[in-house]
């Protein structure tokens, strides 16, 4: 008896502190922003078809901040999120289509193709010491080249049917891309919660000179870093490939926004050492949302991009302050701070 | 403690040759220049129609000229150590504004690009404030700023216009875009047909930035601000100042390449600058500008981004796919930034070894 | 329990154009609380960084248990059984108690973090030492000194049988600081060796049993029974009595003139209460007190970089709101040398005329704030010459010259302003001493011309040598003043008493 009360108490405790947490506020949002999707659209926005396309276009935005949020939880950035989803697309689409590549090969390919990339993004981070962001604006120039010489200005769309079968499948109105997305959300999350590996991850991000005086190297965390974003990129183009009609040099060329729009709006800090693998997911349903939204009310495609915008803004600018009247709070009652670092 | 410095630091002055002295940008301005003529020959001698004058050089001048002032817009924000995400977009912002003053208002050339640069200069504070006064980091506020007027602006012309463009020219805006100084004669001797008049933009801007950085003290002051913006301020310069008058001026003369870009096509459309952002920084951090503040080269933006020109155009003519130059680009980026790397490590050696 | 644990002799690290460590012994024995003192350059940072792996030496020799020993990472000296709990915290602000502890070697099953099995070594150590911290919590959420005695339990966790604390009170309470003291103690009772690093005298003599005492790079005692030794047995050898003579002729201060700088009842938003000091024109005032003691940050706070939340400040008689150094100078004609030259003082990667002409850019700006380039270089020449800063060009990149001469550009901007008052901050810590004393000949000169000065300063022999009163402050608080007669004796006496009175208050 004692224990279940012990355990609710417990419970209790865990919900209050989730309560004060970003992804509490995204959360209510979203359920809040369904409900009244939900009464604008008459009750039509949560039946079966228009959830299945609601689900359907949130795998991409959710693997792509995914894979943002990866880089960003090292201190780094990775601006080829979205050329490399293009270009791995595009290599998949054309293995299938151009050259007969079975469906799980090219696929496989795929993903190791964009792993690979991220790995040598990494690489050359550390050993050129050049800021990550030019090194990634780099890469993202010259994956957008090798994009479109590969599939220049056609649609390559004779490829898998059995792939795009399953792109589209949706058993229970549960797109099988959704799943996908969620599952690899699982799998980052159990990587950076529970393994020794991706603990290393976040040390290094959160305090590299503490990570490196414990013995681990932040170079290696950076690669790796890399690396796993890459994966995550490889998965979301897999993912699209599966269900677009068909991949062009066009795919990937409105990723770069999103990606850093959802892990900001679900509270990673630029400076690294902080994930928010639920986080992130929920700020992508929130953009999803807004998308819906916009269609609901036949209103233009950019108003997407102007709320989003605004959100962010208010997001960084709000933590901010929040951060501020916290310091200030703090410093009132704390001890003074020692005089310079000696 | 003082006894954990970092070695450079301590370098005697007696140990430094006068050939040290020189400023090693001195060199990369006068390598790129070297490579940007050696390039034009070599295309020039493989394919002879690179020199036409008319048909080549001058479209690819235009597009140097307008490339230039996008990146001496991203060079004004990195000199203070931040950076302009959003330079596209303010371009398209501007531009979007001198096309509703010709369509609407009916104003002359010159009231329009007022307007343009005005409208820049407006959003460019507005981020600078937002950076200034919350002390987030430019990227993140410049990036949201990137969302948020890509969606203004579309929505702009989708409500202003019928087919999603400005259309109206004001008088003097084609002269603008096709007449080079070859329409510029002063009795028999006429300019280069090759040098377009969109040019003087860029002569401007560059003479501008080059009197503000070089002999001013507001620029100077710019530079400090980017170095170490802490002792910065406790020099008696007004930092939060100084970080808003960049972000000003790198708004101002991203809508100024929005105005020229607009000019060089003939239509005032919300795609103007959706491919600027890559150039501002391939020009800015090829001509020496630092990512990290306080260093800038307004020559060298210049030599950076004619390289570029070049190369795209020379590369274009030997019948290499136009986009998919962009794989040479991206490696010549990291190439010149490795050699960079390289000639530290090696000069940092030599400098250790000498103690 | 008198076993050596680790030996160093005669150890050696050469940084370029500095001698760090120049002969260091130590001995530190199981059971005992070592203290290594020293002032701020004398070696003890450089000795703690060898000690722990992080810097090899470059010559002398290291002995674990008697047998030798190489440290080549901070990894190598953990395995060892080296522990290290440094200033700065080391901890990962997002990670709980029980993992910070266990960050080393995390209790894992293939690759998978076991946070059950984490939680009861971690909550072991915790124990140990007397603290009562959940292992669950995330470490942002604790005060520093909990963050401090984390930083020890991860070191017991790693079974560290040498403990390195440096300055582990500088941001404790009273309270907080005798609490860790047991924690020490109950360490020492059960067979490590503490190394207790502080500048508050009285710590050390509460807390340690041992003691070294490094200057310049040498250690001047070494490993001695800390009861055979008084205060000011142990200050004179950390201060040097030789270079405590340099001569100065002369000076006359006119104690009538009205003080060009008036703090009167100042409160900050830092903690400072109720400060008062004055500085009359030709006058220099010692602001003397330890590391943490808020001496900066009260400069900073009357420069406009921090809220004065109570009391007046006035300049040239004239009662100043300051919102900015800017102001500062510009209307109030103050200068400020800063201690922390690399991140506040000097532009390392820009030009040395830039450096000295940042403040007079204002003044020889012409139409469209066009600064003839002469007439800046004309400037940094001048100055150049006055101070004899050794320089290779103008237009050379500060960060290539000297430490010394380094300093001598973060002064030399603000004489290129004619600043009307001065404050140098910690201006000799680093240099070596024929920089030192042509530094203090220079500071010497600008109050016999005339000028205000305010010198802060950690080192006591520099206080005696240049100032003409001294201001005592420990805690954000003044404790007392004394006129300087320059005898160093009476002197250092009067001062540590001053500091002592409050810590007697405390305890």
């Amino acid at each position: 008896m004692s224990t279940l009360l012990d355990q609710q108490g417990r419970a209790a405790e865990v919900l209050r502190r989730f309560s004060r947490t970003t992804a509490a506020m995204l959360l209510l949002v979203v359920v809040a922003g369904s409900v009244a999707l939900e009464v604008a659209s008459s009750g039509s926005f949560l039946e079966g078809p228009s959830v299945r396309v609601f689900l359907q276009y949130l795998a991409t935005p959710i693997l792509i901040g995914l894979a943002q949020m990866v880089a960003l939880c090292v201190g780094q950035l990775n601006l080829a999120v979205g050329a490399l989803g293009g270009f791995t697309a595009c290599l998949t689409g054309v293995l299938m289509a151009d050259h007969g590549v079975p469906a799980v090969i090219a696929v496989l390919v795929g993903l190791l193709t964009a792993t690979a990339v991220g790995l040598v993004t990494g690489i050359v981070i550390v050993a050129t010491q050049i800021n990550g962001f030019i090194v990634t604006l780099a890469t993202m120039t010259i994956l957008l080249g090798a994009q479109y010489r590969l599939v220049g200005t056609r649609t390559v769309d004779g490829y898998s049917p059995t792939l795009r079968d399953l792109g589209t499948a949706a058993p229970l109105d549960t797109p099988l891309v959704f799943v996908t997305a969620i599952v690899a959300a699982g799998l980052l999350g159990a990587f950076m919660y529970r393994t020794v590996a991706g603990r290393r991850l976040l040390a290094a991000g959160g305090n590299p000179l503490a990570a490196r005086l414990s013995g681990i190297s932040t170079d290696r965390q950076i690669v790796l870093a890399h690396t796993l974003s890459g994966l995550l990129v490889g998965v979301a183009a897999v993912t699209a490939t599966a269900s677009l009609p068909g991949v062009n040099h066009s795919v990937g060329g409105d990723w770069l926004l999103p990606s850093f729009a959802a892990p900001i709006i679900g509270g990673v800090a630029l400076t690294g050492g902080s994930i928010a693998v639920f986080g992130t997911v929920l700020a992508a349903f929130v953009t999803r949302l807004i998308d819906a939204a916009r269609a609901q009310f036949s209103l233009d495609p950019s108003w997407v991009n102007l709320l989003i915008g605004l959100v962010v803004l208010g997001t960084v600018a709000g933590g901010h302050l929040h951060q501020t009247r916290l310091a200030k709070s703090a410093s009132s009652e704390a001890s003074p701070q020692p005089e310079g670092a000696r | 403690m003082t006894t954990s410095v970092s070695p450079p630091e301590t370098v005697p002055a007696q140990e430094r040759t006068a050939g040290h002295r020189m400023p090693f940008w001195v060199n990369q301005r006068l390598g790129l220049l070297v490579l940007v003529i050696a390039l034009s020959m070599l295309f020039g001698v493989l394919r002879p129609a690179f020199l036409d004058q008319r048909l080549v050089l001058f479209p690819l001048l235009r597009d140097v000229a307008t490339l230039t002032v996008v990146a001496l817009a991203q060079m004004v924000a990195l000199s203070v150590g931040h950076m302009n995400l959003a330079v596209g977009r303010m371009a398209a912002f501007g531009a979007m504004f001198a096309g509703i003053g010709y369509d609407r208002l009916h104003l002359p050339m010159q009231a329009g690009l007022l307007l343009c640069l005005a409208a820049g200069a407006a959003i460019g504070a507005v981020t600078g404030w937002l950076i200034a006064r919350t002390g987030v980091s430019s990227f993140v506020v410049t990036l949201a700023m990137d969302f948020a007027l890509l969606g203004l602006v579309s929505l702009m012309y989708s409500g202003l216009t019928e087919d999603a463009a400005f259309t109206t020219r004001p008088a003097g805006i084609d002269a603008l875009r096709s007449y080079s100084l070859a329409d510029i004669c002063v009795g028999p001797l006429c300019g280069s047909p090759a040098v377009p008049q969109l040019a003087q933009f860029t002569v401007f801007a560059m003479l501008g930035l080059g009197f503000l950085y070089g002999c001013t003290r507001i620029g100077r002051e710019l530079l400090l601000t980017g170095a170490i913006p802490a002792a910065a301020e406790l020099s008696g310069i007004p930092t939060g100042r100084r970080v808003l008058l960049a972000h000003t001026l790198s708004g101002l003369l991203a809508a100024l390449a929005g105005f020229m870009a607009a000019a060089g096509t003939g239509t005032f459309r919300a795609s103007i600058g959706d491919d600027f952002m890559l150039p501002s920084f391939l020009g800015a951090v090829l001509g020496g500008t630092l990512l990290t503040g306080g260093v800038v080269s307004v020559l060298g933006t210049l030599l950076g981004t004619a390289l570029v020109g070049v190369i795209r155009k020379g590369l274009d003519l030997l019948g290499v796919g136009l986009e998919s130059l962009n794989i040479y680009l991206g490696c010549i980026l990291l190439l010149a930034l490795s050699a960079d790397r390289i000639r530290t490590v090696v000069s940092y050696r030599k400098v250790v070894r000498s103690t | 329990m008198n076993s050596v644990l680790l030996e160093c002799r005669d150890l050696v690290k050469v940084f370029p154009g500095v001698r760090a460590l120049d002969g260091v012994g130590l001995r530190l024995t199981a059971g005992s609380v070592h203290a290594l003192l020293g002032e701020n350059g004398a070696g003890k940072s450089t000795l703690i960084k060898v000690l722990t792996g992080v810097h090899a030496p470059d010559g002398g020799t290291l002995a674990w248990e008697g047998e030798p020993v190489q440290l080549r990472s901070p990894l190598e000296a953990t395995r060892t059984g080296i522990g290290v709990v440094h200033q700065e915290r080391n901890l990962i602000p997002g990670f709980s108690v029980a993992e910070n502890i266990t960050l080393q070697k995390p209790p894992s099953r293939r690759g998978l973090v076991d946070y059950a099995a984490m939680t009861e070594p971690a909550a072991g150590c915790l124990t140990e030492l007397g603290v009562d911290l959940a292992p669950d919590r995330p470490v942002r959420e604790l005060s520093v000194a909990q963050q401090q005695l984390v930083e020890i339990a991860k070191a017991l966790y790693t079974e560290s049988r040498v403990l390195l604390l440096d300055e582990p009170t500088a941001s404790l309470s009273p309270e907080e600081t005798e609490r860790l003291f047991e924690v020490i103690r109950r360490l020492a009772e059960r067979g490590a060796c503490v190394v207790f690093v502080s500048h508050k005298l009285e710590e050390v003599f509460a807390v340690c049993d041992t003691v070294t005492v490094l200057r310049d790079g040498k250690s001047v005692l070494e490993s001695s029974p800390l009861a055979d030794h008084s205060h000011d047995d142990i200050v004179s050898l950390m201060v040097g009595r030789a270079h405590a003579a340099t001569e100065l002729h002369p000076r006359p201060v006119d104690r009538s003139a009205a003080p060009a700088l008036e703090l009167d009842g100042v409160a900050t938003a830092g903690g400072h209460r109720d400060i008062s000091l004055a500085v009359r024109p030709g006058e220099i005032v010692g602001l003397y007190g330890l590391v943490g003691a808020g001496r900066s940050e009260l400069v900073k706070a009357v420069l406009g970089l921090g809220r004065i939340t109570a009391g007046e400040v006035r300049v040239h008689g004239r009662t100043a709101r300051i919102s900015s150094p800017r102001q500062a100078l510009h209307e109030f004609g103050i200068g400020y040398v800063t201690e922390n030259r690399k991140e506040e003082g000097v532009f390392l990667e820009q030009p040395i005329v830039r450096n000295i002409t940042v403040t007079v850019w204002r003044r020889l700006a012409r139409a469209f704030g066009f600064v003839p380039a002469r007439k800046e270089r004309e400037t940094a020449q001048g100055l150049v010459e006055r101070l004899g800063i050794r320089i290779a060009g103008l237009a050379q990149n500060a960060g290539e010259l000297s430490g010394g001469n380094q300093q001598k550009v973060s002064l030399a901007k603000w004489l290129a302003a004619d600043t009307r008052l001065l404050v140098i901050d910690e201006p000799t810590v680093g240099v070596d001493v024929r920089t030192k004393r042509a530094f203090h000949e220079l500071i010497w000169e600008l109050a016999h011309d005339g000028l205000p000065i305010l010198l802060i300063s950690s080192d006591l022999a520099e206080m005696v040598t240049l100032a003409d009163r001294i201001v005592v402050m420990t805690d954000h608080r003044v404790r007392g003043e004394v006129d300087n007669d320059r005898d160093y004796d009476r002197m250092s006496g009067r001062i540590i008493r001053l500091i002592h009175d409050r810590d007697a208050v405390r305890s």
